[in-house]
């Protein structure tokens, strides 16, 4: 699925998209088909909110946003719910979880949206060994650190089948080391599914080896 | 863990947990109401329709002009024109019509073995509105022995009334068909003389009835030649408590049997009764679907953030939308069967009940009972699926 961005200028930055360039903002932009796609800006230029164009949930921009060929406006609820569940993965920078369930619970909810689940239940004991959040598990999201959950976040976007990973600053909690292990598996997940990603951040990440890197 | 036992965690239901079990036990209440409304209105037609209450009696009218002031002594005041009796033969209500013929004789019964004798009169009805089937009842020209009816009442009047206030005895029915009065008919100077033999006692019409051979004849005979025209005519009707029939009748000033139209009344009653119910039944059911889409709006606005992040994760609109109907369908589902079952066992024990008392009503709910559950029960879906719809679609 080809992700295109042409001429997309955010409402609320109009004017001040137009004092500063852009490799994104009011151009035309496309993100192909399993690109590791670094998209780097510093912070109020509009990161989380061209993560949300992205994934469809904000809609006050000019121009048009296609993917698989398709704006994003021609699609149903219905059809958009397919392709948050098969197609489109996210980790979000307020990460979203559910404060009234437990760790686990958040993951499970991903893995089970599906009506034939992509991995099995003992899955996500195995990224959490990984990521080292196996003993926070059975703990309310409420209850974790920021670190915890930004960690429980990644693992449920891997629990979906996906073309395209969204990440908004998606380690910048977490230590070195944890970073580290988060990117492995990510990266690992994305090579499995034969899927590309897209993450925002303000500095330079060294985690990956991105195909392309775009400055907000 | 399935999908759906992590959105109970999410969704709180509980939330409008008073709401709920109000609209649950108003929408029971209205049920009932409709069902209990519907069920007498569909026993009460049994009633009086149903083949197994057949009410011989009650059939058959006997229909006559009131007599008022003015008319007294205008007997062509009181008889029914051919145009009446076409009017009325013809009206629905009417299934079968026929015109009570009167003498234009005088009659005389005389009882030798009694030393009785009294004056009579005699009518005759076409023999299909007879209620008393008897070999007996014919007559021939020529013949001396002539069959007579006489109404049950009259035996009832005699036996009870002046046989006890005039030290006669009292007589069985076999008794009176077995005595054979001397029947003298005349008319100015013609005479003729008959052998009375009781055929029957009628409880349908209330006259000394002959056989309408017999009548015929014995005007032409002794009659004064002219028609008469008759001044009381006999009709069958399906129901006599219909509406229809009693504003006939009041229209047209007839009177017949107020005891065989008293259900008129009854019915009346009955049928407001049953509106009034089925009314107040509809309104709680309008109020319990009120409370039900409070209820659907309440849980939904009260969770809106976490349906937004459903959906923003990929949750279907319409998943969510058949899980909110899950959680209350089932509910509603037995609420419904549980009223219909409560208007089978009461059906059930009033059928066994007005058995007893010699009416019939089906012991099991009727198809009209059956029906308004299976509707009622689909206009609630109807209503929650529209409001779940709206309240999701308006929070994604």
């Amino acid at each position: 699925m080809q992700i295109e961005l042409s001429a997309v200028v955010p409402v609320p930055l109009r004017d001040r998209i137009r004092e500063r360039p852009s490799d994104i903002w009011d151009r035309a932009v496309s993100f192909r088909p399993r690109q590791f796609v670094k998209i780097k800006a510093p912070s109020g230029t509009g990161k989380t909110t061209l993560v949300h164009y992205l994934y469809h949930i904000r809609y006050d921009y000019t121009g048009t946003i296609t993917a698989g060929g398709r704006p994003w406006g021609q699609y149903t609820p219905a059809q958009l719910a397919g392709v948050r569940q098969e197609a489109i993965s996210v980790v979000f920078q307020d990460l979203r979880l559910f404060d009234q369930l437990t760790a686990e619970e958040n993951i499970e909810l991903k893995r089970v949206m599906i009506p034939r689940p992509l991995y099995p239940a003992d899955k996500i004991r195995e990224f959490a060994e990984l990521l080292g959040v196996t003993h926070v598990l059975q703990q309310s999201a409420a209850t974790l650190s920021y670190g915890e959950r930004q960690r429980i976040a990644i693992i449920r976007a891997l629990m979906q089948p996906f073309q395209w990973l969204m990440m908004d600053e998606p380690f910048s909690h977490l230590d070195e080391a944890n970073t580290a292990k988060a990117a492995k598996l990510i990266e690992q997940e994305c090579r499995v599914r034969n899927a590309g990603f897209i993450l925002t951040d303000l500095d330079h990440d060294q985690h990956f080896t991105y195909d392309v890197t775009y400055q907000l | 863990m399935q999908f759906n036992r992590i959105l109970q965690k999410i969704i709180r239901t509980g939330v409008g947990k008073s709401r709920y079990w109000m609209a649950i036990i108003g929408l029971g209440v209205a049920m009932l109401l409709i069902l209990v409304a519907l069920q007498v209105h569909t026993d009460f037609n049994e009633l009086l329709h149903g083949s197994r209450n057949q009410n011989e009696r009650a059939d058959y009218l006997v229909v006559n002009k009131l007599i008022t002031n003015d008319m007294m002594g205008k007997p062509e005041l009181t008889v029914f024109t051919p145009e009446e009796q076409k009017d009325f033969e013809a009206q629905p209500f009417v299934e079968a019509f026929g015109a009570i013929t009167a003498a234009q004789f005088n009659v005389k019964l005389e009882a030798d073995q009694l030393g009785f004798s009294t004056l009579a009169f005699f009518e005759s009805v076409p023999d299909t509105f007879l209620d008393v089937k008897t070999e007996e009842w014919k007559w021939q020209a020529g013949q001396q022995l002539l069959p007579i009816m006489v109404p049950r009442d009259f035996v009832n009047m005699f036996n009870f009334g002046f046989a006890l206030g005039n030290g006669i005895p009292q007589f069985s029915e076999k008794t009176i068909q077995s005595m054979t009065p001397q029947v003298v008919i005349s008319q100015g100077m013609q005479q003729g003389q008959f052998i009375g033999k009781i055929a029957g006692f009628s409880d349908r019409i209330s006259t000394v009835l002959v056989p309408q051979s017999f009548m015929d004849w014995a005007n032409k005979a002794y009659g004064t030649g002219e028609v008469k025209l008759p001044s009381r005519v006999v009709i069958r009707v399906k129901d006599p408590s219909s509406i229809e029939l009693r504003d006939y009748l009041e229209k047209h000033h007839y009177s017949t049997d107020n005891e065989k139209t008293k259900y008129n009344k009854i019915r009346g009653i009955v049928q407001t009764i049953v509106s009034v119910v089925g009314f107040f039944g509809l309104i709680l059911l309008m109020f319990a679907l009120l409370v039900f889409s409070m209820f659907i709006q309440l849980v939904i606005s009260s969770c809106k953030k976490e349906i937004r992040l459903l959906v923003t994760l990929g949750t279907a609109p319409a998943r969510l939308q058949r899980y909110l109907l899950g959680q209350l369908v089932p509910v509603y589902f037995v609420t419904g069967v549980i009223a219909l079952a409560v208007v089978a066992v009461a059906q059930w024990w009033a059928s066994g009940v007005l058995e007893k008392h010699g009416m019939y009503v089906a012991p099991w709910p009727g198809v009209m009972t059956i029906a308004a559950t299976v509707g009622i029960l689909l206009l609630v879906y109807i209503v929650n699926w529209r409001t779940v719809r709206k309240e999701i679609q308006a929070h994604t």
